[in-house]
């Protein structure tokens, strides 16, 4: 397959790599209208102010990748699949184009020798050439010019350089006067600056090709070299007669173009359904990646803008701009600032409806992935909580925006890891590694903390640290937790009381958290936080609903308590709507729902189980003194919900109900609401242990564990059963029962010949067991029917081999 | 009707599945009228057809997850039955030890979990005399269970915290305080310190089930010829646990659960004495369990109208089924709906209201269940169960007859556990023999392909909540036709063409409701019989009288 990719920057080179590590085989073709190999712009400052060449940035790029240089595209033929430049034609199968943007400029400057913009290394090149002793003038304060001005300013060749901002502020005109005040200072330092606000260009004087007069508003500047910062626009000119165009060129979610067989990415693409173009390298990495995903017809991505995060270094002060994708332009917020003059630090909140959509921080020290989340969940704002953590222990400076990496723990791992160079670094985080913004202070951190290493201290594995990074990341959950949580009744005495009452003893209690934690996969040392996790449990309210089902599920989990804890738990502290244990009935048991549903909003967990019957309007299925149907019942307490978790076969899709001919129309929870983000937990019936530990996940970390592509925990559902069986090493000698009850059934071999499906189902049975450890299928010498898979009982579940059904 | 009344209640909570009872009544709040309604509809027999009748034991067994064996037995049986296989006696018992242990479980859980809550006030127990309570304990057993004050003061006091810490979950918004609860505080303390307890037995019990059946709810040990769980069988230590266990429930049934239902049966003689909760007094027992060659733990048997002293053999080409008011037609289902205010259409005799069919014996409506057992055992001359009902009545000052009421089926089945208690040791035993004597034999070898290709076959079984029977049509080598008539089929069947009530209706008839707007007395009624709804409801083959004609074979002995 020829794929061409029409750019010459990041994303082109991001999309040439990724394609090759998927499919080696494919041809894939670079073709740039520059002069040099794909290179990462975020450094072209460097090219003005240094000796470095194109060749020092230039991006890694796997060897069998074809790069044409100085090829102008002009047109595409989308019948003929080729795309023509100005003396070539080439074809594709699959065209993807990363052409990025052009800069904008307020007059034509193509043919002048002193003006340019700042986009490529021609760009570079000139003005390095050009400001030698002349005044130069920069247009625009935004985040290019500015980083461009940091250049220029620390420059030798430049003795006055003149900054020219159409509003009174300089990056953004939201910012407060204070946050004004420090970076204007922290540029006008140097001496050379003169910022002039509020100011223009009204008109020029050109001769021969070269600006000898500049007039703005207030002055005149003679001999200047002009730089333009003043905004990009998509560089797409050469496509707009063969593809869909509005700003950019018109995508659809999987960033393909009106023709099938092309895709657009980065600046150059606009996704029609968001109105959306990309403007940082992360969004288009992301873009790329689902292009990818979409081109090789692998699993569904589709393209979601994220959380966007700037920075700006600048001398000693750095700026962070992070920004929600639900942000507009026009939206009016509210701002809280928190400013510390002393340490030059301030903190710009912009809240819009309770939710924070921008905070840009200078010399800031908040914790940028907590806002990050914060953002991205949506997730009403907690001025406390800002206020007690603006400054974040003792980390220093944010050195690098994408992995939040601040430089006190780029200088422990240094440290506990011995790292001694960038290459070695990558093992532990990848940091300098994103959008390659900081690679030179990561780099330089590296070198001046190798005197930290403590040559005979044990070196920490990248695991190791990833690890106590995860303690501590599940230690602050459970901290937020609590102090979300204030009006809870039950504090932790009397749970612990209560907890006597069923004469839970703390042995016991203990034994039953290290087989909890063990199950979630988590290191030992994890205990104590599921302790905590376990003691604070009770404050979810939990409504139990039984649709179309056995009550297999309930009646697993009420035998199924090691210590009685789990009963403890689920039976008399949350569990506050289950008809199988409930003691009200009737009317007073809906009014116990009705009062958790319009009371407890957004709080509770909703557990299903059982299937919902579709057919005949749900009917099938009526609970509660207005009949309502199974189906409405479901949306009614799934509407507030706060989780809803899936248990049993019959939830997760339909199971039993649903097999062939399905009479009743039964489907799973997902299906009947229309919604992917049921966390499914299957089996017939599940393992009770495997719905603790995912609410228990959920309190730790407040979020949802890693789901297979069936929304199962992986923690529960990764392991193959047949991988993790206690009868695999007969499997492996070849030592099969071969008839029920045979000499083998009793000396416990392999069942694989018996119709056992543990190679074709995933679940943690082998070793979790039911009934508190006491067997499972395989144990009891039947083998797994894979009950844990989907559609199991019209494909799996019999006593014979696949390959023997007809 | 003049001056009559309808109250609906629905979910019936603490039982299995989707059950509704409308009961009407009159000024003096008396239930002149009762219908009681399945729910929910599955179709499960549809689903059985066109497969391999090896594969029904594992979705037959998905009927239900409380009865949880004995659907995955019956319909193993039922197949067994048609093929003409006979299974090992290993196998037999090993199928009756986990259908035993499964009793024990259920009774245990019904009383204290599901209906204790009917007759304790969990408010009440707060204001108990712990010392008192110890005493009153020594007035219902030798040797009660955790009996020592301390542990009532312990209780109480834990209780008391809890109640203050005012989140009561699932104890939240029940009935307390209602005139109907008449148990002094210090004998709701003693229950409800054995409500706490029993959640630990039912876990240990469950683990019994599981080391034959390889887990539970739904086993996975019973196949077509026997069982596969032979390498538990003949390990001594897997035998040894299952024994401790035992022993362990068998203390704990003794000591705490019969001595409890001896209390509540002296507390509530008078609604004994009325006769609250009677039916029609027909009652089915089909027996099983053999102790040895001449000798069962239950007899079979069919009693009408009370009259105990004439028990009559169970004879099963007398069953016919009846869905004139339940929602079927022909043999597919076919809904009329609810009214529109979401009560059931009752207005006309003809109006059909549930999803569970009206098997009869004989045309008439017959109870089963633990009450059906007791009874017809005794009746029969059982000399093991004997002595098991003969101890209780002296100890309550009861007749046999009084049984046959809401409280008597709880004792019952409280006598019933203990009776399996003691005798499910005589089957282990004869287990241990077999072994003892080096036969292991678990399964019987058939070739399926030389077995016949048409066939027909039934199993019958005493279960927890009485009667279960499955019958299936063998053709070309897949199921053509599935039936199944589950205890609760029997128990909660609606009325028929003849407008019989089923014997929940009946047994509702004339209870008089303290409070209309907090209907406990409703509750008390149905969940003494346990209800089981996800078994009950199934479709059927309206030419009810076809069921005799599933071949009859005697290797299938109960």
């Amino acid at each position: 397959m020829q794929i061409v990719i029409i750019g010459g920057g990041i994303s082109a080179a991001y999309i040439a790599n990724r394609i090759k590590e998927r499919a080696m085989e494919a041809d894939v073709h670079i073709i740039s209208n520059e002069p040099c190999a794909p290179y990462d712009r975020i450094h072209l400052c460097r090219l003005v102010g240094s000796k470095e060449t194109p060749r020092d940035i230039s991006l890694e790029l796997h060897p069998s990748v074809e790069v044409t240089l100085n090829q102008k595209v002009i047109n595409i033929d989308t019948d003929a699949k080729k795309i023509l430049t100005t003396d070539h034609a080439y074809n594709y199968d699959k065209l993807i184009i990363a052409t990025g943007s052009t800069p904008k400029t307020l007059f034509d400057i193509k043919d002048l020798d002193n003006a340019s913009v700042f986009r490529c290394a021609n760009d570079a090149k000139k003005i390095k050439e050009g400001i030698k002793g002349r005044e130069v003038v920069i247009v625009g304060s935004g985040p290019i010019a500015l980083e461009l001005l940091e250049t220029l300013n620390a420059m030798e060749d430049t003795a006055h350089i003149t900054l020219l901002v159409r509003s009174n502020r300089l990056y953004d005109r939201s910012l407060s006067a204070e946050a004004q005040n420090e970076i204007e200072s922290a540029y006008l330092k140097s001496g050379k600056l003169h910022i002039s606000y509020e100011n223009e260009i009204i008109d020029k004087t050109i001769k021969d090709g070269h600006i000898t007069q500049l007039k703005t508003k207030k002055f005149e500047i003679n001999d200047p070299y002009l730089i333009f910062g003043v905004g990009i626009q998509p560089n797409i000119d050469f496509a707009k007669a063969s593809l869909a165009c509005k700003r950019g060129i018109l995508t659809n979610d999987f960033m393909q173009t009106s023709d099938e067989d092309i895709y657009a990415v980065g600046e150059a693409a606009e996704v029609e359904s968001l109105n959306f173009i990309a403007g940082h390298v992360k969004e288009c990495t992301l873009q790329a990646d689902v292009a990818l995903s979409h081109l090789f017809g692998s699993e569904e991505k589709r393209f979601t803008p994220e959380v966007s995060v700037d920075m700006l270094k600048v001398g000693e002060f750095d700026l962070i701009d992070v920004s929600s994708p639900e942000r507009t332009k026009e939206q009016a917020f509210e701002k809280i600032l928190m400013t510390s003059p002393k340490d030059h630090r301030l903190d710009e909140y912009y809240i819009s409806d309770d939710k924070l959509v921008r905070f840009i921080g200078l010399n800031s020290n908040v914790d940028v992935g907590y806002l990050e989340d914060l953002m991205r969940d949506q997730n009403p704002i907690d001025a406390s909580y800002l206020y007690e953590n603006r400054v974040l222990s003792e980390r220093g400076r944010l050195i690098c925006s994408c992995e939040h990496l601040y430089q006190k723990d780029l200088e422990d791992i240094v440290r506990m890891s011995g790292v001694s160079n960038f290459q070695e670094l990558g093992e532990f985080t990848q940091a300098g590694r994103v959008c390659g913004c900081c690679k030179n202070m990561v780099k330089n951190i590296i070198e001046a903390s190798q005197e930290l290493i403590d040559p005979n201290m044990p070196k920490k594995t990248p695991e190791d640290i990833k690890q106590e990074k995860e303690i501590a990341r599940a230690k602050e959950r459970i901290e937020k937790f609590n102090r979300l949580h204030p009006h809870n009744q039950l504090d932790t005495d009397n749970l612990s009381s209560a907890m006597d009452a069923y004469d839970i003893t703390d042995k016991e209690m203990n034994q039953w958290v290290s087989m909890v934690t063990a199950n979630m996969q988590l290191h030992p040392e994890f205990e104590e936080l599921v302790k905590k996790g376990v003691k604070t449990l009770n404050r979810v309210p939990v409504i139990w609903l039984e649709l179309a089902d056995c009550s297999g599920n309930s009646e697993a989990f009420i035998k199924t308590a090691d210590p009685g804890i789990a009963d403890l738990i689920f039976e008399y502290i949350s569990l506050d709507y289950h008809e199988l244990l409930m003691s009200s009935a009737g009317d007073q048991s809906e009014t116990v729902l009705e009062h958790i549903i319009s009371h407890q909003k957004g709080e509770y967990i909703l557990i299903v189980e059982g299937a919902i019957p579709l057919a005949m309007d749900g009917k099938f299925l009526r609970i509660g003194p207005q009949g309502q149907t199974g189906l409405e019942l479901l949306k009614k307490c799934a509407e507030d919900a706060a989780l809803i978790i899936s248990v049993g076969a019959c939830a997760f899709d339909g199971g039993v109900v649903a097999a062939a001919p399905n009479p009743t129309g039964a489907v799973g929870v997902s299906e009947a609401l229309g919604r992917d983000d049921i966390i499914n937990l299957p089996g017939c019936p599940v393992n009770p242990i495997n719905i603790v530990g995912t609410l228990l996940y959920y309190l730790m970390f407040e979020e949802l564990p890693a789901l297979d592509k069936y929304n199962r925990p992986l923690w529960a559902y990764e392991g193959r059963i047949h991988d993790n069986c206690e009868r695999r090493g007969h499997y492996e000698l070849g030592e099969f029962v071969k008839e029920w009850g045979d000499e083998g059934a009793k000396k416990g071999w392999c069942l694989f010949e018996m119709g056992c499906k543990g190679p074709y189902a995933n679940a943690n049975c082998p070793t979790m067991k039911f009934n508190q450890g006491t067997s499972w299928p395989v144990q009891g010498g039947h083998g797994c029917m894979g009950c844990v898979e989907a559609k199991f009982f019209d494909r799996l579940a019999t006593e014979r081999k696949i390959e023997e059904e007809k | 009707m003049p001056n009559r009344k309808k109250i609906v209640i629905d979910p019936i909570t603490r039982i299995e599945g989707h059950l509704r009872a409308e009961v009407e009544i009159d000024e003096n709040n008396v239930v002149k009228e009762a219908y009681v309604s399945g729910q929910l509809f599955r179709g499960i027999e549809i689903i059985l057809k066109n497969r391999d009748p090896r594969d029904a034991g594992l979705l037959a067994g998905r009927i239900c997850g409380v009865c949880t064996n004995v659907h995955f037995r019956a319909a193993i049986s039922a197949v067994e039955d048609a093929y003409g296989i006979t299974i090992p006696t290993n196998s037999e018992i090993i199928r009756d030890l986990m259908a035993l242990a499964l009793f024990l479980q259920d009774h245990v859980v019904h009383f204290y979990h599901l209906h204790l809550l009917d007759y304790v006030d969990v408010t009440k127990a707060l204001e108990a005399d712990p010392e008192l309570t110890s005493e009153i304990a020594q007035k219902y057993s030798s040797q009660p269970y955790r009996n020592s004050d301390t542990h009532y003061v312990e209780v109480k006091e834990k209780l008391k915290k809890f109640v203050d810490a005012g989140r009561l979950g699932l104890f939240s918004n029940g009935y307390w305080g209602h005139k109907a609860y008449t148990l002094t505080p210090e004998e709701n303390l003693l229950l409800l310190s054995h409500y706490l307890e029993a959640l630990k037995f039912q876990t240990d019990i469950s683990k019994a089930v599981a080391i034959f059946g390889s887990k539970t709810p739904h086993p996975q040990t019973i196949v077509v010829g026997g069982i596969t769980s032979v390498a538990d069988m003949i390990n001594p230590q897997r035998l040894n646990e299952f024994i401790l266990i035992l022993k362990e429930s068998k203390a704990f049934i003794d000591r705490a659960y019969l001595p409890d239902v001896r209390l509540i049966t002296k507390a509530y003689r008078e609604d004994i004495k009325a006769g609250h909760g009677r039916t029609e007094g027909n009652f089915l027992c089909v027996g099983g369990f053999p102790l040895d060659k001449a000798h069962r733990l239950f007899e079979d048997g069919i009693i009408f109208g009370h009259e105990l002293e004439r028990v009559q053999p169970f004879d099963e080409s007398k069953i016919t089924e009846n869905v004139d008011r339940a929602w079927y037609e022909g043999d597919e289902p076919h809904y009329t709906d609810l009214n529109e205010d979401g009560t059931l259409k009752t207005q006309k005799r003809e109006d059909k209201y549930s999803w569970v069919k009206a098997p009869r014996y004989e045309g008439k409506p017959m109870e089963c269940g633990p009450l059906a057992r007791v009874l017809v055992s005794y009746q029969k001359g059982n000399r093991f169960i004997k002595p098991f009902v003969d101890e209780f009545l002296e100890a309550c000052q009861l007749e046999l007859g009084d049984l046959a009421t809401t409280v008597g089926r709880n004792a019952a089945r409280a006598i019933e556990s203990a009776y399996i208690g003691e005798y499910i040791f005589k089957l282990v035993n004869n287990l241990l023999e077999h072994i003892k004597y080096y036969d292991t034999e678990t399964w019987s070898k058939y070739d399926f392909e030389e077995l016949p290709h048409q066939a027909k076959g039934r199993a019958f079984f005493e279960v927890p909540r009485g009667v279960l029977s499955h019958f299936v049509n063998i053709k070309d080598q897949k199921i053509a036709n599935y039936q199944v008539i589950a205890p609760t089929t029997w128990n909660a069947s609606p009325k028929d063409s003849e407008d019989q009530r089923g014997p929940y209706e009946e047994a509702l008839i004339g209870i008089k409701l303290e409070d209309p707007s907090r209907p406990l007395e409703v509750l008390r009624v149905l969940h003494a019989f346990d209800p089981c709804l996800a078994c009950a409801v199934h479709i059927i083959d309206t030419k009810g009288k076809e069921l005799s004609k599933y071949k009859i074979n005697s290797i299938c002995s109960i």
